[in-house]
């Protein structure tokens, strides 16, 4: 058995390949034609890409190359660490970011909220740095900052930053300003209009010195300087002559406004803005009111008028805000409860 | 454009400092300008800001010109923090005391201590293990050896450290490394090599050469996955070993302390450096192929 084995394993031996392997000689395999390796495979572009997010990650190391050379170009200006009481004076920043959603898209990346909170505290800093560049006069360099800045910016920024703003009264080619008032269920749509002076007067003024016989020889529509019309004679020819006040309309509906309103209430409500202001006789004012019933188109018209007298007048703003004119009175109807017989009115109580 | 406008401060300031030193003495100067301190009151115009910039800039001036007498240590030719990231070490220029120096030979607690770390241990001291950097120093000069045989053959080298410290180590690796270096500083994403049709999509897995020719992993036991990946998809690698760990996880270890910043920031500088020159290796190569390649008479 043992001889067996011994035989067995010789026979083995001879038959390994290296031992029976014809033998090449090297100088042979020199002009050898070998099959060409395939061409290499180009390499990825980005540095980033084994992080697996290579579009976010070269966005993020750009923002972070800008910041830090940003950075440099204010230590060397003198303008970074900037002490406490310089840091006190800076006007608030605010930014508009683009969401989540549209920086994705914007980047061609994948963005969860963490990553996103980072690209954004990456940006606010850079927009620290441009405030800062910006209010200490260099604008060039906060001009190459804004540039960066603006490709994260959301489009409707103006818009957004305007929000909760009053927007101003325009004004149309003919002077009329347009404002809209509202009181309860009421709303009035008002087109104000400063008075022209009418070409009647002008002469009145240039004669004003002249003799009152050529003042009273003159169209009735004329009044002299002194005495009052009608008195040629006594105390009262010497009192001062009144002042013309052009006269104005106020059309409500097409209807004027004694017609419109009957209620003095009403009617007084409608002219207080211009008494506060002391205005009277120096616009028309033509309004359309819709809704509700006289007490609410009056207050209505009344907050139209207020706001096209503060466009029309800006130094009257500071007397109507006091006189409380200019705010919207919020109070409305209030609506009936279940369990009541009207919003507050309870039912009688019944002890049992 | 914003140096020049520095510049333009700068010298505006040190003309007006210079104008005065001439009329009285400069200890007199010193004593009662107000170049030391600047007046804390708000700024409000940009003439306020400016002023502020100027005030401060004679005062750097000042510094500046009295910095010409007494000692001769600058900022320049003294160690500052940011040194090891910007100026690199060539790996011919290695020695014991550099790397002592960042504190590479602190390892682990003796506890921790991997049976097969034991003969890159010079000892124990206080319950920490000290690595023999004599053992360090010819493997690190292999591993740069292996990095410059890479590049020089025009293989990608991703460096590898997912630290907040690392990053910026990696990435200047990386970019010292042009077109043939890659950084991962953030979180190795599992399946990066051995699901990469599903990560990255059949086409740029198809086209592109998504396996590179050599990672070095500055952390490895937080990414032991990608040592593991790395393995499973036979590409090379080289990390930093410390004295709780198997030095067989990796093909090339360095035994250092992977603890420390600056020993990684020495370490990630030598083999980038290595790197860059097989680049140049490489495109040396390359330009002289393709002068050949336009010499060579056309084939018919």
């Amino acid at each position: 058995m043992n001889v067996a084995r011994h035989v067995a394993w010789r026979s083995a031996l001879r038959s390994r390949a290296y031992a029976t392997a014809a033998y090449v000689p090297p100088a042979s395999l020199e002009g050898l034609q070998r099959a060409r390796a395939p061409p290499p495979k180009p390499k990825p572009e980005s540095p980033t890409f084994y992080t697996g997010r290579a579009n976010y990650y070269d966005q993020l190391l750009a923002l972070e190359t800008a910041t830090k050379h940003t950075r440099t170009a204010l230590q060397e200006l003198q303008l970074l660490p900037l002490p406490k009481f310089a840091r006190e004076n800076l006007p608030p920043l605010r930014p508009v970011w683009k969401n989540k959603v549209d920086l994705a898209e914007l980047m061609d990346a994948n963005l969860t909220t963490s990553r996103y909170r980072r690209f954004l505290s990456q940006l606010n800093q850079l927009n620290e740095y441009r405030r800062l560049a910006e209010i200490a006069g260099h604008v060039q360099l906060a001009e190459r900052i804004q540039h960066v800045l603006d490709v994260f910016e959301r489009d409707n920024k103006e818009a957004i930053l305007a929000r909760g703003k009053r927007k101003p009264v325009k004004f149309d080619e003919f002077g009329r300003s347009y404002t809209i008032g509202r009181r309860k269920e009421s709303t009035a749509r008002v087109w104000v209009i400063a008075a022209q002076p009418s070409p009647e007067d002008e002469p009145v003024a240039s004669s004003s010195v002249s003799s009152e016989a050529a003042a009273s020889s003159a169209p009735v529509s004329s009044t002299p300087a002194m005495g009052i019309s009608g008195f040629t004679q006594g105390p009262l020819s010497l009192a001062p002559a009144p002042v013309k006040v052009p006269t104005t309309n106020i059309l409500v509906n097409n209807i004027p406004l004694a017609e419109y309103f009957p209620h003095v209430s009403d009617r007084e409500r409608i002219v207080r803005p211009f008494r506060v202001a002391g205005l009277i006789g120096a616009f028309n004012v033509f309004a359309l009111v819709r809704g509700g019933g006289s007490t609410g188109q009056s207050g209505a018209v009344c907050l139209g008028i207020a706001k096209a007298l503060a466009a029309h007048v800006p130094d009257s703003e500071p007397l109507l805000r006091k006189a409380k004119l200019l705010k919207r009175d919020p109070r409305m109807v209030e609506r009936k409860k279940t369990g009541r017989a009207k919003a507050r009115k309870a039912y009688t109580w019944v002890k049992r | 454009m914003a140096t020049s406008l520095a510049r333009s401060l700068a010298a505006s300031a040190a003309r007006s400092v210079r104008r005065t030193r001439l009329s009285t003495s400069t200890a007199a100067q010193v004593r009662h300008s107000s170049f030391a301190r600047v007046e804390e009151k708000p700024l409000e115009t940009v003439d306020d800001w400016t002023n502020f910039q100027l005030k401060r800039a004679e005062y750097q001036t000042l510094i500046d010109t009295f910095s010409e007498y007494g000692s001769t240590q600058t900022r320049n030719n003294t160690f500052q923090p940011h040194h090891s990231l910007h100026r690199p070490v060539a790996p011919s220029d290695i020695t014991l005391s550099a790397l002592i120096a960042s504190g590479a030979h602190f390892g682990h607690s003796q506890k921790r201590m991997n049976p097969n770390f034991v003969p890159y241990a010079y000892g124990v001291r206080a319950g920490i293990t000290i690595i023999d950097l004599d053992h360090t120093l010819p493997l690190l000069r292999r591993a740069a050896q292996v990095v410059r045989g890479v590049a020089a053959g025009g293989g990608s080298v991703v460096f590898v450290g997912t630290r907040s410290d690392l990053r910026p180590a990696v990435r200047l690796a990386a970019e010292r490394m042009g077109k043939q270096g890659y950084h991962v500083g953030e979180r190795w994403l599992p399946g990066t090599l051995t699901n990469r049709v599903q990560m990255f999509g059949p086409e740029v897995a198809g086209d592109e050469q998504v396996i590179p020719d050599l990672v070095v992993f500055l952390n490895p036991i937080p990414n032991i996955h990608a040592v593991r990946e790395c393995a499973l998809e036979h590409v090379p690698t080289i990390g930093i070993v410390d004295s709780n760990v198997d030095p067989r996880v990796v093909m090339y270890p360095i035994p250092a302390n992977d603890e420390s910043t600056r020993t990684a920031e020495l370490i990630a500088g030598l083999l980038s450096v290595a790197g860059r020159e097989g680049v140049a290796i490489y495109q040396e190569e390359q330009a002289k192929a393709a002068a050949r390649a336009a010499k060579r008479p056309p084939r018919y």
